[in-house]
C-alpha cells in the first residue's frame, strides 16, 4: 500500500478493529435507512405498508449476507475472525481439560527438546566466532607420516612465516602453567606463551591496555602479561587500573599490559572447562634447546590474505613444507601441512553428534505431531454436531478450516510456551551441572534466535497436525452427522487414518529407540573397558612447584616428603607421584629410539607417552608389573638410567625377546641410553575408546617435573581424604598451589562425559518416543473402541465370543503397528550408519539391539491396545445397543 | 455470493465513483441514480451495492459522513476523496481505451 493511502485507510482499519460495535451499529443503520426508503417508495406506489416492506426486503437480498460482505470489505475480518476463533478455541479447551493437557504436554516435550538442542547448536556451531572475518582464520599443522596433524616447532614456524605469501601472518602458542602468587594463596594458572602477532591476527579489541609489542616478544624483555577477562574479574575484581600493575608469577614479577574482552573464546584452551587465564609473549630464539626443528610443541594460527582461498594457501604451504623436508631430511617424518578452519578445529569434535541429536529430536517432534493430530481427529469427531450445525447455518468451508487451524495453532503455541520453559531449564541445567564438555558452551543462550526457531516450529507443527483434522472435519457429510446415525460402524476411511497414525508412531519410535539402544550399548561397552588401572578408592590432585623448589633435586626431595606424610595418614595404602595422569587430558609424548632398531630418519621412530613416577605410583594406581622390577632407592639421578615400558612397547620392539636389559633413547637421539628394567601393563591414556599407545615410565629422579599429580590409594572414601592430604602439603609449604582435586573415578567419568551426555540424551528422546507411542496407540484404540461400542454390542449380541472381540481389536491395532515396525526397521537400518562415528565397539546394525527394540515396541503396542480391547469385551450388549 | 456477475469486474467501482464524483450521495440515492443512468441494462442488486461502497471507502477512494437527509433522518453520505478523483481519472481513461478496443474488434467484418 502506498503511504498516501494510510492517511485515509489506517483510521478506518483502526476504527473497524477497536470500535467494532459502533461500526456495526452504523452498518445496521445504513442498511435500515435503505430499506425504509425503499418501503416508503413502494408504499407511495400504492402497496400496503406490509407488502412494501416485504418487497423491499426481497429486492435487497440477504441483509445478513450483505452485512457479512461489508465486513469483509473492512479488510480486518481476518484478524477479527482469528481473535474470535482464538476465543472460541480457548473456551473449547477449557471444556476438555484432559484433552488440552495431554496435547499441550505432548507438544511441550517435542518442541522443548527441539528448542534446547537448537539453542545448543546455534550457540556452539552456528554463531560466528567474535573475530572479524572469522572465515579467514586457520589452524596450521604439520602433517606426520600417518597423515595426522601434528604440532609444529619454532624453527619451522619461523620458516613458514618467512616463506609464505598466502597469509597476513602466522602466530604460534605454547602451553604455559605459571604459578600465580596471591596475597593469601598460590594458584596454578592455565596460560599460553603467544607470539606478539596472535591477537592482532585475530582482530581482538582489548578491554584495557594493548597487545604485546614486537619488542616484548624477545627473550629478556618478555616479562609482560595479558589477562583473560575471567581471570581479571576473579583475581583483580575487574580493577580498571590493572594495566601497568605487576603480577607475581612464580619467582618473577610480570607487568600487565592488557585485558582481553569477555567474549574472547577459549580458542586456545584445550580444556573448555577452564579457559586460559593469562598470556605472555612466546619470546623464543634459536639458542633455546626447545627451539629446535623437531621440538614440536607449538600450535600455529594463521589468517588468509584477502581473496586467497584456503586450497591455494594449502598448496603453497605444501610446497614450502616439501622444500623444508628436502633441506632437513632427518628432522621431518613427512612433507605437507594441514589447514583447518579455526571454527572447525574448535567445534569439529561435537559437530556430528549435535546434528545427529537435532535429527533425532526432530523425530520426537514428529511423533508428538502424529499424536496430537490423532487427538485432534478424535476431538473433531466428538464435535461433529457442532461442525455440522455451523455448516448448516452457512459457515464457509474455508472459514471452518481456519477455525480448526486456529485451534491447533493455539495448542502448538501453548505447547511451545511450555516447551520454551523446558528448554530453558535444560540449558541452565546443562551449563550449571556441566553434563557435557562442549566447547563454547557459555555461548549457548535462549535468545531471540531460539524464540524465532521455537515460534517457527510451533507454526509448522500447528499446521502439520492441524490441517488434516481440519480438512476432514470440514468435509463432513451434514446429513449423516446431524442424524447421528453414522455410529454403528466406523467409517472405513476414518479407520484407515487411525491405522496410519499407529503406523507412523511405531515406525518413528522404532527408529529413535534403535538409535538410543545403540548409543546406550556403546556407552556400556565403553564403561566395561579395562583402563589398565584400578580407579576405585583413589584420590588425585595436582601440585605445582615454583621458584627454587622447582629445580630438580629440591623438587624430588619435596615430593619424597609429601609422600612420607601422606602415606602416614590413616587408611592410606599407597601413594605416588606422576607427571601426567591417564585419561586426565595431558598428551606428553617423546620419540623413542631403540638401540639397533632406529630408522634412518629418527623422526620416523614412534612416540611414547612419558610418565615420570615415584616408586609408589604403579601400586597406587594398581597398574600391574608384568616382568622385572619397579623403581626403588637405587634409582637416583647419578645411577644408571633405567625405564619401565608397557606391554605394547615390549611387543612392538622386542617380540619374543626378553625386553629387560634392552636400551633406548628418549626424545634426543644423542642422549644417554635408558635400560629397560621392567614391563608394566598397558594403560589407556587418551580415552577409554582410544587405541593402546606405547608408554614409558621413568624414575622422577632421572626426569623431574615440577607440575605433577599425586595419586593416593586408600581403604576408605577417597574424597574424604582430600582435606587431610591438603593440610599435610600446606604444612610442608603453604605456598605450593594444589588444584584439580578429584577421585580417579571422577577423572575416568569426566573422560567419557560427552559419550555419557550423548547416550543420556538419546535415552531421554527414546523414552519420550516410547511414552508418546504408547499413549498414542492407547488413545487411538480406545477411541476406536468407544466409537464402535454399538457395533461391538451387536457382535456380542449375535454370539461373538469375547476372545474374538479381543482378538479383533488387538489385531486391528497390531497390523499397522507391525507394518510400522517393519518400515522403522528398514529406516533404522539405513539411518543408524550416521551414528557410526559416535559408536564404540558396536556396529550400527547390531542385531541384538534391533531385535530388542523391535520386541520392546511390539510389547508396548500390545499392551497399549490390550487395555482398551479388554474394555471392549466387557461391553454389555444391551447397554451398547442403546448407546449413542 | 451475490456478485454482479453481468458486470465486468471493476466496472461497478467505476460507475459508483463516477456517480459520486457528481455529488455526495447516500446509499439509497446511489441505487436510484444507478438505475436512472443505466436503465435496466446494469442490474445491481441493493445487497451488493453496499459491500461495493464499503470496499471503495476502505480503499480510501471515497469517504463517508453521517448527515441529515431532507426528511430529517440520519444517512451516510459518500463523497469522492482526492485519491478517488485520481483513481477515477485513471480508470476512466483505461475504460475508454478498453471499450474502444473492444468495439473495434466487435465491428470487424468477417472476411
Amino acid at each position: 500500500m502506498r503511504p498516501n493511502h494510510w492517511s485515509y485507510t489506517l483510521p478506518l482499519r483502526l476504527r473497524s478493529l477497536f470500535r467494532r460495535n459502533r461500526v456495526e451499529q452504523d452498518l445496521s443503520e445504513e442498511l435500515q435507512y435503505h430499506l425504509d426508503q425503499k418501503t416508503q417508495e413502494y408504499a407511495a406506489a400504492g402497496l400496503t405498508l406490509d407488502e412494501a416492506r416485504r418487497k423491499a426486503r426481497r429486492e435487497f437480498g440477504g441483509v445478513e449476507l450483505a452485512k457479512d460482505n461489508c465486513r469483509d470489505a473492512r479488510r480486518v475480518s481476518y484478524i477479527q475472525d482469528f481473535l474470535q476463533d482464538l476465543g472460541f478455541g480457548l473456551r473449547l479447551l477449557r471444556t476438555s481439560p484432559a484433552f488440552a493437557l495431554v496435547a499441550i504436554l505432548t507438544l511441550a516435550l517435542g518442541i522443548g527438546a527441539n528448542t534446547a538442542i537448537f539453542s545448543v547448536i546455534h550457540g556452539v556451531l552456528l554463531q560466528p566466532l567474535p573475530f572479524p572475518k572469522q572465515d579467514q582464520l586457520m589452524m596450521l599443522w604439520e602433517k606426520d607420516r600417518s597423515g595426522a596433524r601434528s604440532n609444529t616447532s619454532w624453527a619451522t614456524f619461523m620458516d613458514w612465516n618467512r616463506l609464505n605469501h598466502s597469509f597476513t601472518g602466522i602466530a604460534a602458542v605454547s602451553f604455559w602453567s605459571p604459578t600465580f602468587i596471591g596475597t593469601r594463596d598460590a594458584e596454578t594458572l592455565n596460560g599460553f606463551r603467544a607470539s606478539s602477532t596472535l591477537f592482532d591476527l585475530m582482530g581482538v579489541k582489548f578491554v584495557q591496555g594493548r597487545n604485546f609489542l614486537p619488542s616484548e616478544d624477545v627473550r629478556g624483555n618478555n616479562f609482560v602479561v595479558i589477562l583473560s577477562y575471567g581471570f581479571w574479574q576473579r583475581r583483580f575484581g575487574g580493577d580498571s587500573a590493572v594495566v601497568g600493575k605487576s603480577v607475581q608469577l612464580g619467582s618473577r614479577s610480570y607487568a600487565v599490559v592488557g585485558v582481553l574482552p569477555a567474549d574472547f573464546p577459549s580458542v586456545l584452551s584445550f580444556d573448555p572447562r577452564r579457559p586460559a587465564d593469562i598470556y605472555t609473549p612466546l619470546a623464543y630464539d634459536a639458542t633455546l634447546p626447545y627451539a629446535c626443528r623437531d621440538c614440536r610443541h607449538l600450535r600455529a594460527f594463521a589468517r588468509l590474505r584477502e581473496g586467497v582461498p584456503a586450497t591455494q594457501a594449502e598448496a603453497e604451504m605444501n610446497q614450502i613444507s616439501a622444500n623444508l623436508f628436502r633441506e632437513y631430511p632427518t628432522e621431518y617424518s613427512a612433507s605437507g601441512v594441514i589447514l583447518t578452519p579455526l571454527k572447525d578445529y574448535l567445534v569439529g569434535d561435537v559437530k556430528t553428534a549435535l546434528w545427529v541429536l537435532l535429527g533425532s529430536v526432530g523425530f520426537v517432534l514428529l511423533i508428538a505431531c502424529v499424536n496430537v493430530a490423532n487427538l485432534l481427529l478424535a476431538w473433531a469427531a466428538r464435535r461433529q454436531r457442532e461442525v455440522a450445525l455451523r455448516a448448516a447455518l452457512g459457515a464457509h468451508r474455508t472459514r471452518m478450516v481456519r477455525q480448526f487451524v486456529t485451534e491447533s495453532l493455539l495448542l502448538s503455541l501453548l505447547g511451545g510456551g511450555f516447551g520454551l520453559i523446558l528448554a530453558w531449564s535444560g540449558v541452565v541445567l546443562l551449563q550449571r551441572v556441566r553434563l557435557a564438555n562442549l566447547p563454547r558452551l557459555q555461548n549457548v543462550h535462549i535468545d531471540a534466535w531460539t524464540f524465532a526457531f521455537t515460534f517457527g516450529i510451533c507454526l509448522l507443527t500447528g499446521l502439520a497436525f492441524g490441517l488434516l483434522p481440519a480438512f476432514r472435519a470440514a468435509k463432513l457429510d451434514l446429513n449423516e452427522s446431524l442424524k447421528e446415525s453414522g455410529k454403528t460402524t466406523a467409517g472405513r476411511e476414518r479407520h484407515r487414518l487411525r491405522s496410519a497414525l499407529v503406523f507412523a508412531d511405531v515406525a518413528l519410535a522404532l527408529l529413535l529407540l534403535t538409535g538410543a539402544g545403540l548409543m546406550m550399548k556403546s556407552f556400556v561397552r565403553l564403561l566395561e573397558v579395562n583402563p589398565g588401572f584400578d580407579s576405585s578408592h583413589t584420590l588425585t590432585l595436582t601440585l605445582a612447584l615454583w621458584g627454587p623448589k622447582s629445580q630438580d633435586a629440591p623438587a624430588v626431595a619435596f615430593f619424597d616428603q609429601v609422600l612420607q606424610k601422606v602415606q602416614a595418614l590413616p587408611g592410606v595404602q599407597s601413594a605416588g607421584i606422576v607427571s601426567q595422569l591417564p585419561l586426565g587430558g595431558n598428551l606428553d609424548m617423546y620419540g623413542v629410539h631403540v638401540e639397533g632398531k632406529t630408522l634412518p630418519n629418527p623422526e620416523e621412530d614412534p612416540s611414547a607417552d612419558r610418565y615420570s613416577i615415584t616408586t609408589g605410583y604403579l601400586r597406587a594406581m594398581r597398574v600391574p608389573l608384568l616382568r622385572g622390577r619397579e623403581f626403588d632407592q637405587r634409582d637416583v639421578a647419578t645411577s644408571p638410567w633405567v625405564a619401565l615400558v608397557n606391554e605394547s612397547m615390549a611387543r612392538r620392539f622386542w617380540p619374543g625377546e626378553d625386553p629387560i636389559g634392552k636400551r633406548f633413547r628418549m626424545g634426543d637421539t644423542k642422549g644417554p641410553w635408558r635400560t629397560v628394567v621392567g614391563v608394566a601393563g598397558d594403560v589407556l591414556h587418551r580415552g577409554l575408546d582410544a587405541p593402546h599407545t606405547l608408554q614409558v615410565y621413568l624414575p622422577n629422579t632421572q626426569f623431574t617435573d615440577s607440575l605433577v599429580i599425586l595419586a593416593v590409594r586408600t581403604s576408605n572414601d577417597p574424597a574424604a581424604l582430600a582435606a587431610s592430604v591438603r593440610s599435610e602439603i600446606a604444612a610442608l609449604d603453604p605456598q605450593v598451589p594444589i588444584s584439580a582435586i578429584a577421585t580417579m573415578d571422577e577423572v575416568v567419568s569426566a573422560s567419557v562425559e560427552n559419550q555419557r551426555f550423548g547416550a543420556l540424551l538419546f535415552l531421554l528422546f527414546g523414552a519420550i518416543a516410547l511414552l508418546l507411542t504408547a499413549v498414542g496407540i492407547y488413545g487411538v484404540i480406545s477411541y476406536g473402541v468407544a466409537q464402535r461400542t454399538h457395533e461391538i454390542g451387536i457382535r456380542l449380541a449375535l454370539g461373538a465370543g469375547r476372545q474374538q472381540v479381543l482378538g479383533m481389536i488387538i489385531g486391528e491395532a497390531m497390523r499397522p503397528a507391525l507394518l510400522g515396525a517393519a518400515l522403522g526397521l528398514c529406516a533404522a537400518f539405513g539411518l543408524t550408519r550416521l551414528l557410526t562415528r559416535l559408536l564404540y565397539n558396536v556396529k550400527p546394525t547390531d542385531p541384538p539391539i534391533f531385535a530388542g527394540v523391535l520386541l520392546l515396541l511390539i510389547g508396548v503396542a500390545l499392551l497399549a491396545s490390550y487395555i482398551p480391547a479388554r474394555r471392549a469385551t466387557r461391553v454389555d450388549p444391551m447397554v451398547a445397543l442403546r448407546y449413542e | 455470493m451475490s456478485k454482479p456477475s453481468d458486470l465486468v469486474q471493476g466496472t461497478l467501482d467505476l460507475l459508483l465513483l463516477k456517480i459520486l464524483a457528481l455529488e455526495p450521495l447516500n446509499g439509497y440515492a446511489v441505487s436510484l441514480r444507478l438505475k436512472q443512468v443505466s436503465g435496466d441494462v446494469l442490474q445491481v442488486s441493493d445487497g451488493s451495492l453496499y459491500p461495493a461502497l464499503h470496499k471503495l471507502e476502505q480503499e480510501g477512494w471515497i469517504t463517508a459522513e453521517w448527515k441529515p437527509t431532507e426528511n430529517n433522518r440520519r444517512a451516510k453520505f459518500y463523497s469522492l476523496t482526492r485519491l478517488g478523483k485520481k483513481h477515477l481519472e485513471r480508470e476512466s481513461a483505461n475504460w475508454s481505451r478498453l471499450s474502444a478496443a473492444i468495439s473495434n474488434v466487435v465491428k470487424l467484418k468477417e472476411a
